[in-house]
């Protein structure tokens, strides 16, 4: 953590009174250590105490701790379960984090519409698990379903391995409620999937909380599909596997997740518990997941066969069964954890670059990692062209630290460079916020920049987050100190 | 507006587009506003420097595409100027193997399906006219019969190029078909009538042709089964378009495609047809819904409802029952009616105010969405034909920001923007 004891903001008496009256002595947070399980997201690079944390649980209790924050000048930062990885969540300029884990009722299932309408506190993997019996789902599964929580999927438009086919949470909410930087309420959309004038709800999903909070979310579920396979394409090296994964698209299928393992991930995953019977000395390894009905699951399974012979795949499983996909998918929800055998600390890159590119930017980007002399894997979703580069590390290690920060830099310019994007599902952040140069002009980022001022006009919800600024703390709030604008990532 | 003024700016405007600014012989209605001259930019930096004059003079400008749906929104106002966008032209990159695509705005959208379909890729955009550009069926984000399969245009869009009012020239999106970097800015242009900014050019994400589509269609269907049958031929996986006609008869006629895995068509086909009556047919059927869908007669009311498909019964039947013309798309609920005066000699202000009301109790009824697609021609246009907007306070917000001197077609979007 950048900040130490020594630094605690410390809240004015009254801040904390007023808030404890809006949501209960239980749920306002003022000391120390209660704060600092909200000082950073998972960037845990990037620290940041806030002055007071309340954990509302009602639209109301959102609005009026709004309002106190408001009237005594405080900047607020929304919140759901911490699971970010850019630092959205990050309570900068002395902030109070209104956290909305507590709201986590579904409010309706309606199965005939196929909708569902939960609070924001509702974690992700619970929503499917309410719906399961009627013979739906809930599409995004981001890789911490398990925990982060729908309003912070809206935040951050989250994806995940099955967005190929069934895209990302902003092809899911219809309807949002809100409650404004000014304190007032408002609902956008409409359960019929239309509402006139301007897609304010496509606007807000994916604004990481820098246009409001959303205190209600309305999504579409899908049904659960009759049929699924899920295979393992081994290959001797990545391009090969690149190469399987565009003929898979380019002949018509789409496939519910085309996920790629990289030779590293691959013996750090055999190494651990995740070990999902992987030959460690195999390139590269494909798991491509099909869905649908069931009798056109042969058809499909035919035409990857010879596919995948063609592009000389070493061996092709196929899962018996639901164990066995399970462990297929360990390989891959595994990885992340299989990291922490390598070292102690774990930055989960996210870039996203032209499908076609994949092979020679994934080349490049293990040559960076080498020339920096860092712990360097690989898992992407190769359907999306959305890279994972893994950097296994110590941040006791100063020096090593400043080559990990170095070597991020240059991979995002790399993407950049190809045609690609600073981020396909996690976020700008206060991670990439900086770089945000790299992909935008000015004229761009003012236009974002007029977008927030609609919404957020004082900047008090969520300052420092998104756009490039170094004024934010002083723009929300005269009295904050600034805050660290070195660029993290 | 005076004609010295239309001439002083449209000197402005032949500084920068050459003749391609020019005054009409003939003033011409456009979508209810008398548009005394037009100018065409042929790329991006002459759209930008044509804006520049007009804020430059404070002048609106009724921006336009290739104007096949112009009746859509309010009229614009004060607009003497049109600026097209249909000299914006080409196809600026193909990526075969990605599937993504750059075009100009106002390429049309025929040209552009024939391209792509040639490569073995399919535009998914699917608007009821296919005359327009593609940057008009983003503008109006006009959607047909097979939304069920292509999505809605907001998501086949993956990066716009816009000029704004000022004439700054500005990007959101990129090429690549997921992305989080910064704020989702194509979805506010999507079905902004072009109110916000000017589209350049677009990056669109295309669909695999699939390997099979196979067309039923049932002739007859009663109305207690034809709103089940609807939903659940939707809910088939194979579904891309299921649509329902209600024009003469207490019947309804229903039209559905299936497109995927043979085994899979044909199964859906099979499921459908059988015990209903139903005949296996081609894309022509498909082809005359969007031409219905986009029909009117000139003395005629046409809305859309958007709907949950559970009110689908109701609505329909209310609307038959009104003696409507009624084309349905079950899931994601769209209803197309038109209205027309009976022979009863009614007088024709009087007759559209008592149907607009009762078509607002049926909709408030099913919590359903109304927005008017055409009044009946030679209408008072003083009627917000978007019945108000949740958030509109936001989006004037918005709209005061990305456009502060009102230059982008002034008035045309919900309230009044």
């Amino acid at each position: 953590m950048s900040q130490n004891s020594a630094n605690f903001p410390t809240a004015a008496p009254i801040l904390i009174e007023r808030l404890t009256a809006v949501v209960g002595k239980d749920n306002c947070l003022s000391r120390p250590e209660e704060l600092f399980t909200y000082g950073c997201d998972g960037l845990t690079l990037d620290a940041h105490l806030p002055v007071a944390v309340v954990l509302p649980k009602t639209t109301e209790e959102v609005a009026a701790a709004v309002k106190v924050c408001l009237e005594l000048g405080r900047p607020f930062v929304p919140r759901g379960a911490g699971t970010g990885l850019s630092g959205g969540a990050v309570p900068l300029c002395e902030a109070v984090v209104i956290c909305c884990s507590r709201m986590r009722d579904i409010l309706e299932i309606d199965a005939e519409n196929r909708i569902a309408v939960v609070q924001p506190g509702v974690v992700n993997a619970h929503l499917s698990q309410a719906v399961g019996h009627l013979g739906l789902l809930y599409a995004p599964d981001p890789s911490s379903q398990q925990a982060c929580t729908i309003g912070g999927n809206v935040a951050e438009n989250s994806g995940g391995p099955h967005t190929l086919k069934y895209g990302t949470t902003t092809n899911h909410v219809i309807a949002v409620e809100m409650v404004l930087p000014d304190g007032s309420t408002v609902r956008l959309g409409s359960r019929t999937g239309f509402s006139a004038g301007y897609d304010l709800v496509g606007a807000a999903v994916g604004s990481e909380g820098t246009l409001g909070i959303v205190t209600e979310v309305t999504v579409r579920l899908v049904a659960i599909p009759e049929a699924v396979e899920t295979l393992l394409a081994i290959f001797d090296d990545v391009p090969a596997a690149c190469r399987l994964v565009g003929g898979i698209i380019r002949s018509g299928m789409v496939p519910a997740a085309l996920e790629v393992v990289d030779q590293r991930t691959i013996q750090a995953v055999e190494a651990s518990v995740y070990a999902a019977g992987l030959p460690t000395d195999a390139g590269a390894v494909l798991i491509i997941e099909l869905d649908g009905a069931a009798c056109e699951m042969e058809a499909q399974l035919a035409r990857i066969r010879d596919l995948a012979r063609g592009e000389g795949v070493r061996e092709l499983r196929i899962a018996q069964d639901a164990e066995e996909r399970a462990l297929f998918w360990r390989a891959r929800k595994g990885a992340f954890g299989a990291m922490g055998r390598l070292a102690p600390d774990l930055y989960v890159h996210d870039a996203v670059v032209p499908r076609a590119s994949l092979p020679e930017v994934l080349e490049e980007i293990c040559a960076i990692g080498d020339r920096y002399r860092l712990k360097l894997s690989n898992v992407f979703h190769a359907g999306d062209g959305n890279l994972h580069p893994n950097i296994s590390f110590d941040r006791r290690d100063a020096d090593e630290l400043t080559r990990v920060l170095a070597a991020g830099r240059e991979m995002l310019e790399l993407c950049v460079r190809v045609g690609g994007v600073l981020t396909g599902e996690h976020g700008v952040g206060t991670e990439k916020r900086d770089y945000m140069g790299m992909l935008f002009s000015s004229d761009d980022l003012d236009v974002m920049r007029r977008l927030r001022d609609a919404f957020n006009p004082d900047g008090m919800c969520n300052p420092g987050k998104l756009i490039p600024t170094t004024r934010a703390c002083t723009e929300s709030n005269p009295k904050a100190r600034g805050y660290d604008a070195v660029p993290l990532g | 507006m005076s004609e010295d003024r239309v001439r002083g700016i449209l000197d402005g405007l032949q500084n920068v587009a050459g003749d391609r600014a020019y005054p009409l012989e003939v003033a011409e209605s456009v979508g209810g506003s008398g548009v005394k001259a037009r100018v065409e930019p042929r790329d991006g930096e002459e759209l930008a420097a044509c804006l520049e004059v007009f804020s430059s003079h404070g002048e609106p400008a009724l921006v336009m595409g290739a104007g096949t749906r112009m009746a859509l929104g309010n009229p614009v106002r004060g607009a003497s100027i049109a600026l097209s966008c249909r000299g914006l032209q080409g196809i600026l990159e193909f990526d075969v193997a990605d599937g993504v695509i750059q075009v100009a705005a106002g390429t049309p959208l025929m040209e552009l399906a024939r391209a792509v379909e040639a490569e073995g890729w399919l535009l998914p955009l699917d608007p009821p006219d296919r005359g327009g550009t593609v940057g008009g069926v983003l503008a109006t984000a006009a959607c047909g019969p097979r939304q069920r399969g292509f999505g809605s245009v907001r998501d086949a869009v993956l990066g716009i190029d816009t000029a704004m009012a000022s004439g700054a020239r500005t990007r959101c999106g990129a090429r690549v078909v997921k992305n989080v970097t910064g704020y989702d800015l194509a979805k506010l242009y999507v079905g902004s009538l072009g109110t916000l900014a000017v589209i350049e050019k677009v990056w669109l994400r295309l669909k695999p042709v699939p390997a099979s589509t196979r067309v039923v269609e049932i002739e007859t269907l009663e109305a207690e089964d034809a709103f089940a049958v609807a939903v659940a031929a939707t809910r088939r996986s194979s579904a891309r378009a299921v649509a329902l006609v209600g024009e003469t008869s207490h019947c309804w006629r229903l039209v559905a495609e299936f497109a995927g895995e043979e085994p899979v068509t044909k199964a859906d086909a099979a499921w459908l047809s059988e015990g209903r009556g139903g005949h296996e047919t081609g894309e022509t059927a498909v082809d005359a819904v969007r031409l219905l869908q986009e029909e009117r007669s000139p003395k005629g009311l046409k809305v859309r409802i958007h709907l949950v498909p559970g009110a689908l019964a109701m609505v329909c039947s209310r609307l038959r029952a009104e003696g409507a013309r009624v084309l349905a798309y079950p899931e994601p609920g769209v209803v197309h009616a038109e209205l027309n005066p009976g022979d009863a000699g009614e007088a024709p202000g009087s007759w559209l105010e008592a149907a607009l009301e009762r078509l607002d109790g049926i909709c408030a009824a099913a919590a359903a969405e109304l927005v008017i697609e055409a009044l009946p021609l030679g209408a008072s246009a003083e009627r917000d034909v978007f019945f108000g907007a949740p958030g509109l306070g936001l989006m004037r917000s918005v709209k005061e920001r990305f456009d502060p001197d009102g230059i982008l077609n002034p008035g045309r979007f919900a309230g009044w923007i």
